[in-house]
């Protein structure tokens, strides 16, 4: 049972690394600074800790989906991103894959349950 | 709060000067707002900092997240070749080291523990340098060649038709074939740089007392800079084979080249002044073997005078049915 557990981590490890990336694009259309992006994300159920969401914005910023500025203003400085205009392309994108693996796998498993209950 | 800035240091200090200044800050408001989270308006103590820190993790591996540097020594484009130098490399330290003892054993038979020992000695010292060389070798390159893995993407485009044919096995080159060929090249340089004295007869009077050298011993750093030549030639030639792997024109035209190049080599060395040991037959009488005006001297003074002719001749026409072998595979569809 502890090797099932331990081969579901590494499996839902693999996993979220993709879709934390979508999910930081979703919420990116308005301009906001690591931490509310940490703090909204987890209101929606998304956890995601700051050591991994900060790299991956940097890395997103390099590769040019999303665009950064600091605000000086106010009493902490803080670095804002927002999605640039390729960012905002690729999200839109994505999301049509998105719903397509959603309705995909759930074809997938909810056959496979269909088959259970029908043993049953 | 000094933890903080220690912390902050740790990380960005294995980042790219470029970055540092930016991910410094970043991190700092980052971790104010963590704490000001945790504590919720009142004092901030040594404790709440070691949380927060505890929480963003190892500056290590927040370092390696923002790097995102692969966690390899020798990436997937190169470790094909990798494996193949490796395999070279092994074969041919463990058959010298074999090589050297079992004539260590023969000279001297008495003391074979002893030979063992250095024997056992040996593979521990020199298979891991061997290794480790050939690891050290391609890790840097795969270290420093960053934009590689982007250019070899560019040539990943293919069709179906540009699949090559499944090589007839008639003109197909083994792979062990050419691994060993260069392995005995290797072993070959290795004994003529190493061990060129036992080169000759070894003379037993009960046990081992001397040899009586083929070659010319003062002129025999210049000859071994033509044996060097014409064995890495062969190294060459092999390495071209496992680049192929089957015989084609193209093959067959390099083959002859080379093998011109060191037919050539090997004329001027034997050619040139006193490239074996002007001394031989006398240094035989000296030692018992034979006896001057016998029979037995006789046919060896023969066979040392005409050995040069021979040896020649049995060259020339091996390196050509080379050429003609390999004429005859690549015609083969």
């Amino acid at each position: 049972m502890n090797d099932a557990k331990e081969y579901m981590n590494k499996l839902m490890q693999e996993l979220r690394r993709g879709t934390i990336t979508i999910g930081v694009l979703s919420q990116l259309s308005e301009a906001q600074y690591g931490y509310s992006l940490v703090t909204s994300l987890g209101e929606k159920g998304i956890h995601v800790e700051p050591g991994t969401l900060y790299p991956l914005l940097r890395r997103l910023e390099k590769q040019g989906l999303l665009a950064s500025k600091w605000d000086t203003n106010e009493a902490r400085p803080r670095k804002y991103y927002l999605l640039s205009e390729t960012g905002k392309e690729v999200y839109e994108l994505l999301i049509v894959e998105w719903q397509h693996i959603v309705q995909n796998m759930s074809n997938v498993i909810d056959v496979q349950g269909g088959d259970k209950d029908g043993d049953d | 709060m000094e933890m903080i800035d220690r912390y902050i240091y740790a990380v960005t200090q294995k980042l790219p000067q470029s970055q540092r200044e930016d991910i410094a800050d970043e991190l700092h408001s980052l971790i104010e707002d963590m704490l000001d989270e945790r504590v919720q308006g009142k004092n901030i103590t040594n404790k709440e900092v070691e949380e927060v820190l505890m929480e963003l993790g190892n500056p290590k591996l927040l370092a390696q997240k923002y790097r995102g540097t692969k966690k390899y020594l020798i990436g997937p484009d190169f470790f094909d070749s990798y494996l193949i130098v490796l395999k070279i490399a092994l074969i041919s330290t463990f058959t010298a080291i074999f090589l050297n003892f079992i004539i260590h054993c023969v000279i001297n038979p008495v003391s074979i523990l002893d030979h063992f020992t250095e024997f056992i000695v040996g593979l521990v010292t020199a298979l891991p340098a061997a290794f480790g060389w050939t690891t050290f070798g391609f890790a840097i390159p795969d270290y420093f060649g960053e934009i590689k893995s982007k250019n070899l993407e560019i040539g990943m485009e293919w069709k179906p038709s540009d699949l090559p044919p499944i090589p007839d096995k008639k003109r197909q080159i083994k792979y062990c074939d050419s691994i060993l060929g260069i392995a005995f090249y290797t072993l070959f340089i290795i004994i003529f740089v190493f061990s060129n004295e036992y080169l000759g007869i070894w003379i037993f009077h009960d046990e081992f007392s001397g040899v009586v050298p083929f070659l010319n011993r003062e002129t025999f750093s210049s000859s071994l800079l033509f044996i060097i030549l014409i064995l890495g030639i062969g190294i060459i030639k092999e390495c071209l084979k496992l680049v192929y792997g089957k015989w084609t024109y193209k093959l067959v035209t390099y083959t002859a080249l080379v093998n011109l190049v060191s037919i050539i080599a090997v004329f001027i060395m034997i050619n040139g002044n006193a490239f074996w040991n002007p001394d031989f037959l006398l240094e035989l009488t000296q030692a018992g073997l034979v006896t001057e005006n016998s029979d037995a001297y006789r046919t060896v003074s023969i066979i040392w005078n005409q050995s040069t002719l021979w040896i020649l001749v049995l060259l020339v026409i091996g390196l050509i049915w080379d050429v003609i072998d390999g004429l005859i595979k690549a015609n083969k569809k």
